[in-house]
């Protein structure tokens, strides 16, 4: 009953898709008809080994993309390569670095990928093409898993050195003397996934990229850039801002593709007055079963993590096996160790594994190869990851199909409602502030630890000097007679910050079921509240955790096994502080709006018991942790007072919930970022301007350029979400719009209406 | 719009705390440096570097110990950090010579870090002069550190000029002096085997503060210390490099603080192995500690099976076996093994196995052998080897039989049957 045999997938999605009862969800179908491939002929100067092995391997002749890459790199331009998944993007780097390393035994290349996983990837593939070509490559990842002994070698005759910006940062460029080798000789760098590096990570990257550079040419040298991207909007000007050079663009994609359905698909209307549909979870798990049970081999994306092992767990008791034999189905997420995602990633590409549900982990592209069908439940946040997940399903040959199943979240319904955004609207731009200060400030710091800074030097921007001198002030570094800032400071810089979050450690989850405690997993700091506060459930792997202590100091949470019919849910408080403004403009009669620094605080104050398969709430209990604190930008907007005068204050509050909500979404897709980066906050009467007042900030620290941008397009920003509350069909405020009625109040979407009338 | 000066100072940052800063002119300071501590200023393409020269007398039997080696760089330096990341700096080495009864020792200051460059080069070429270095803990810190600062000004050739011999204590020390010293740091070294007793030292953490206080402007007097704990490391290096020699040239007999097994494998490694088996039966007499008598044991048996002598490691057990207790049990084990690989003597092997049980019961019956657990581990091991020594001498039986009815299956020309049963036998 497990599996249907292989093959069956294009019946089976064919038999999906005819089916009478997926019909009324289907907010849009699309078909993307199969691509043909385009060939060209191997580049001049190509290494004719190479070239051998490619044919070897069924590869005649490189696609389109890939001889235009080689093009340019070999000429010593930087490029970066933007096609979609599985279109051969790994050869357009691969085909001129071996090229270089054959050509010159001392010629070296440094790849850097955003995950440890990935590097370990790619190394297999380099090194089987380097093997089947006689090269005798060396070449090995450099992160948290090599054996010390494997290191010195790698330092010293590494020729293509794998590793992450992380490691980079940290291990990397602060010993460089130890690495000279590479240093010297670095002819290629690669930077995969470029488009994971944006926001507050690709910020500290562009860094990252500043101080390999300094070091680069300590030692004569001038690598070539060679980017690879997912689909955005600007992948030239990311590229650009993280490499600070000139990249050409190559786009051409010539791989060849497969015949693929692309679904949006709405869950039913469950209750009309609140506006609210049923459960994506659950017509994501419906979807699932009928395609694995059809024998197609299917990964659904989860946002959450909890989701995720929620629905493994739905899943496995479909599809349990019999006694004594392995799962087909796995969870797939952060927070797994590094042998167990191994482990998961062989078995779907040897086929024991016939379902998947992953977070975001394995949207980058980890090679699992294809699937027959990908599921997104809930909108990922942006239009680049949506496309991404989908890839995940397309063979070269054969038909595939790709779902998003749209949640009750209100950027969600705005996609279900206009699919046209999703097809036809170019998708994100990746927005990156190299120059936040909070950032800069820190790489000069460890950039000054790895060689010093000559006075006159640019580090970035113009007002490095300077910085420079407020680093001295601090008693970091110190400028000596030769005009130049030495590191004048005993600790070593550049592991007092992290490139990933505001957060430099885990909380690290020890499972103290057994007699021997072992460890189970980690999660983030920021992440940690929600996640391991004392009394949660935590699920790890489909099994139930019950999280008897999580110690703050220490970072470690002891969970013990539990089986239990709930699982928990934590509520986040939110506070705000302005600091400073920068700008504002008073736009009588539509109120006024200001852009400044604020302090964000946030707290874990209190949880919820939701039922499994029913979610009704069967208790709660307290949290007590302390508050996380982030320096940010927000721009505010306060509305005149004869306007909010009109209403009672619980008319208010309801109203400007629902003002929050929409302003979200919209400012969301305004600004082409994630949802997740933008955060809001509406206070009734706030402290700093004693009235009501909306806030829209920057979500990470010391903020990336986001609500700069808004407080510019402030008008378009009212406008646009006027129009999206007037032209919703909802009576009294949905999910699509300013929330169902129980959370804005009876009257919350005319008020809402009434407000942005007012405020335009 | 605010300035940007205004945005820094909003900045929330970790701030150690400001120390005023110094402007005064280069090369004044280092005369300035030079002059405080009475010593000459060497300058060089590149800086200039102040040279302290101090010579130490040490104890005659040592010096005369010491000038038995290869003439040896004793060399520490203190630096700005303890990462040996790009951004530590040397700023002081220690460089001692010996010369007749004294030790001379040269410390290398630099006056600001534009000068690195001269007192690398001043450093190198001393260190160059002699054919070996000793350092304690110089293979961890002080030469990947000198590695990393030579790399930085680019100086490939003087880093190919350093002596090929390194000789770094720590491993030795710790070999020698860690378990009855309880640690090997170079302080307890110092304190429990060489007799020094610092005076009021800098401690080790305080050192780069110090240097970053002169050069921030304070007297050069704060680095006063830091030059007198930085010769004290040197002359203990010398001191420690003496001892070593005199216990291995016979002074272990008589040693009161000493680990008995780890000088057994120091004298090992230095080729004497008649001295490290000698010493290694008697503190397998001497010793109280069961634990501490098998490991002796054990190690004296690697080294004389090593150099053949199977007699003398199978009376080394042998005499371990008279009392019926879990020890004696496990030396039947050791005799079994003993046997079986080094003698093919498989019946004999079985014999001692066999024994190895008997004494097993016996000493569980006589409530010798401590709790259930441990005599259970034993009992396992016994077991699994009388299993295989029945096993394969079943085997060799079988293999003699067939041997003396025919010939080879395989006719001459094939390969020779394995040596060794495999467990295809069974």
């Amino acid at each position: 009953m497990l599996t249907a045999p292989p093959g069956s997938a294009d019946e089976a999605i064919a038999a999906l898709l005819a089916s009478p009862e997926l019909a009324p969800l289907v907010a849009a179908h699309r078909v993307i008809e199969p691509r043909a491939p385009r060939h060209a002929p191997w580049p001049a100067g190509v290494e004719p080994r190479l070239v051998d092995a490619l044919r070897g391997r069924g590869i005649e002749a490189p696609y389109t993309h890939q001889a235009a890459a080689y093009g340019a790199a070999a000429a010593g331009r930087n490029v970066v390569v933007v096609t979609p998944t599985a279109s051969g993007k790994t050869l357009c780097y691969n085909l001129p670095v071996l090229g270089a390393v054959a050509a010159d035994d001392a010629a070296r290349a440094l790849y850097l990928f955003p995950t440890k996983a990935l590097a370990a990837d790619q190394l297999v593939e380099l090194r089987g093409l380097a093997d089947a070509a006689g090269l005798g490559l060396k070449s090995h990842t450099y992160d948290g898993d090599t054996p010390p002994n494997v290191r010195s070698v790698v330092r010293a005759a590494g020729q293509v050195v794998i590793t992450n910006p992380d490691m980079l940062h940290s291990a990397i460029l602060p010993h460089h003397t130890k690495w000279f080798k590479l240093f010297e000789n670095l002819r290629f760098v690669v930077i995969d996934e470029l488009h994971t590096y944006r926001g507050l990570f690709g910020s500290h990257v562009a860094n990252v990229v500043r101080r390999l550079r300094r070091i680069c040419a300590h030692y004569g040298a001038d690598p070539v850039f060679i980017c690879a991207s997912a689909t955005i909007a600007n992948p030239r000007e990311l590229a650009e801002r993280i490499v600070e050079a000139p990249v050409e663009l190559i786009d051409d994609n010539g791989a060849p593709s497969g015949r693929r359905h692309v679904l949006v698909i709405n869950p039913p209307v469950a209750n009309e007055q609140l506006g609210v549909r049923g459960s994506a979870l659950l017509t994501g798990q419906r979807l699932a079963e009928r395609l694995i049970r059809g024998g197609v081999q299917t990964i659904a994306f989860a946002r959450s993590r909890t989701a995720v092992e929620v629905l493994t767990s739905y899943l496995r008791e479909t599809f349990a096996p019999p006694p004594g034999h392995p799962h087909t189905i796995r969870g797939y997420r952060g927070g797994y160790l590094p042998n167990e995602r191994n482990e998961i990633e062989r078995g779907l590409r040897d086929g024991r594994v016939r379902g998947v549900v992953a977070t975001n982990a394995l949207e980058l592209g980890i090679d699992i190869g294809s699937l027959d069908a990908a599921i997104s439940i809930g909108y990922p946040g942006t239009i680049a990851s949506t496309w991404q997940q989908m890839g995940r399903a397309g063979r070269r040959t054969g038909t595939s199909l790709s779902a998003l199943v749209c949640s009750s979240a209100p950027i969600d319904q705005f996609l279900a409602a206009h699919p046209e955004y999703l097809f036809y609207s170019s998708p994100e731009h990746g927005l990156v502030n190299p120059d936040n200060l909070h950032v800069l400030l820190n790489h000069l710091r460890a950039s000054s630890f790895e060689l010093p800074v000559p006075a006159g030097e640019r580090f970035g921007i113009d007002e490095t000097p300077m910085l420079l001198d407020v680093l001295q002030e601090d008693g970091w570094i110190r400028r000596a007679e030769d005009d130049r800032y030495y590191w004048s400071h005993e600790n070593f810089p550049a592991s007092d910050f992290s490139l990933r979050s505001g957060a430099p450690e885990n909380v690290v989850i020890v499972d103290t079921t057994g007699e021997r405690h072992r460890v189970l997993g980690e999660v983030d700091l920021f992440a940690a509240p929600l996640l391991v506060h004392e009394k949660a459930i935590y699920i790890h792997q489909g099994v139930q955790y019950h999280v008897d202590r999580l110690d703050w100091d220490e970072r470690k949470a002891f969970v013990t096994r539990t089986d239990v019919d709930y699982y928990t849910d934590a509520d986040l408080g939110i506070t705000l502080k302005v600091l400073e403004v920068f700008d504002e403009a008073d736009v009588p009669p539509a109120g006024k709006r200001q852009r400044g620094e604020v302090m964000v605080a946030w707290k874990v104050t209190m949880f919820k018991k939701l039922k499994y398969h029913t979610h009704e709430n069967v208790g709660w209990g307290s949290i007590s942790l302390p508050e996380t604190e982030m320096h940010t930008t927000a721009t505010w907007l306060v509305p005149p007072a004869e306007l909010v005068n009109r209403y009672d204050r619980d008319t208010l509050d309801g109203a400007l919930i629902g003002l929050a909500r929409v302003a979200r979404t919209t400012g969301a897709l305004l600004l082409m970022c994630d949802p997740r980066d933008l955060g809001v906050l509406a206070q009734v009467q706030a402290p700093f301007t004693g009235r009501p007042t909306l806030y829209l900030y920057d979500a990470v620290p010391g903020g990336v350029g986001l609500t700069e941008r808004l407080f510019g397009l402030v008008d378009e920003l009212i406008r646009v979400c006027r129009e999206a509350v007037d032209s919703c069909a909802c009576a009294d405020g949905c999910p699509a719009c300013v929330g169902p009625a129980i959370e804005v109040g009876p009257r919350g979407k005319a008020v809402v209406s009434e407000l942005l009338a007012g405020m335009g | 719009m605010r300035s940007l000066a205004d945005r820094l100072a909003t900045l929330p940052r970790p701030r150690p705390a400001a120390q005023p800063v110094d402007h005064a002119a280069a090369r004044e300071r280092a005369d300035r440096l030079a002059r405080w501590f009475g010593a000459r200023l060497d300058v060089q393409e590149g800086g200039a570097a102040v040279v302290v020269e101090r010579r130490i007398r040490l104890p005659s039997d040592v010096a005369s110990r010491l000038a038995t080696l290869a003439p040896g760089s004793y060399f520490d330096t203190e630096t700005t950090g303890l990462s040996t990341g790009a951004g530590t700096v040397v700023f002081l080495s220690g460089t001692g010579r010996l010369l007749g009864d004294e030790l001379v020792v040269r410390q290398l200051l630099l006056p600001d870090y534009p000068h690195e460059r001269a007192l690398l080069r001043l450093l190198a070429a001393d260190l160059a002069e002699r054919p070996r270095l000793v350092t304690y803990n110089g293979r961890g810190f002080d030469l990947p550190l000198l590695a990393a600062r030579l790399t930085v000004n680019g100086l490939f050739r003087e880093q190919a000029g350093l002596p090929a011999q390194h000789d770094d204590l720590l491993p030795v020390a710790r070999r020698l002096f860690r378990r009855p010293l309880g640690g090997a740091r170079l302080a307890t070294i110092e304190a429990g085997v060489l007799g020094v007793r610092r005076g009021l030292d800098c401690p080790g953490s305080e050192v780069p503060l110090r240097y970053f206080s002169y050069l921030r402007g304070s007297s050069p007097d704060v680095l006063a210390d830091v030059l007198d704990h930085n010769l004290q490391d040197v002359v203990s290096v010398a001191l420690l490099e003496g001892e070593v020699v005199r216990l291995r040239a016979g002074g272990w007999v008589h040693a009161d603080v000493l680990d008995r097994r780890g000088m057994a494998v120091e004298l090992m490694r230095c080729g004497a192995v008649d001295d490290a088996i000698g010493l290694l039966e008697d503190a397998s007499h001497a010793a109280t500690d069961a634990g501490e008598v098998v490991a002796l044991r054990r190690l004296a048996t690697r080294l004389l099976l090593a150099g053949g002598e199977v007699e003398r490691a199978e009376a080394l057990w042998t005499s371990g076996t008279r009392r019926a207790s879990l020890d004696a049990a496990t030396a039947w084990i050791e005799v079994a093994r003993i046997r079986e690989r080094h003698r093919g003597d498989l019946h004999g092997a079985m014999e001692a196995a066999a024994a190895a049980s008997r004494v097993l019961d016996l000493a569980f019956a006589l409530g010798r052998g401590g709790g259930m657990r441990e005599v259970g581990k034993v009992r396992l091991r016994v077991e699994a080897r009388l299993r295989r020594l029945r096993r394969w001498t079943a085997a060799a039986e079988r293999r003699a039989a067939a041997q003396r009815r025919r010939v080879s299956p395989r006719g001459p020309g094939g390969p020779p049957l394995p040596t060794w049963p495999g467990r295809l036998a069974s």
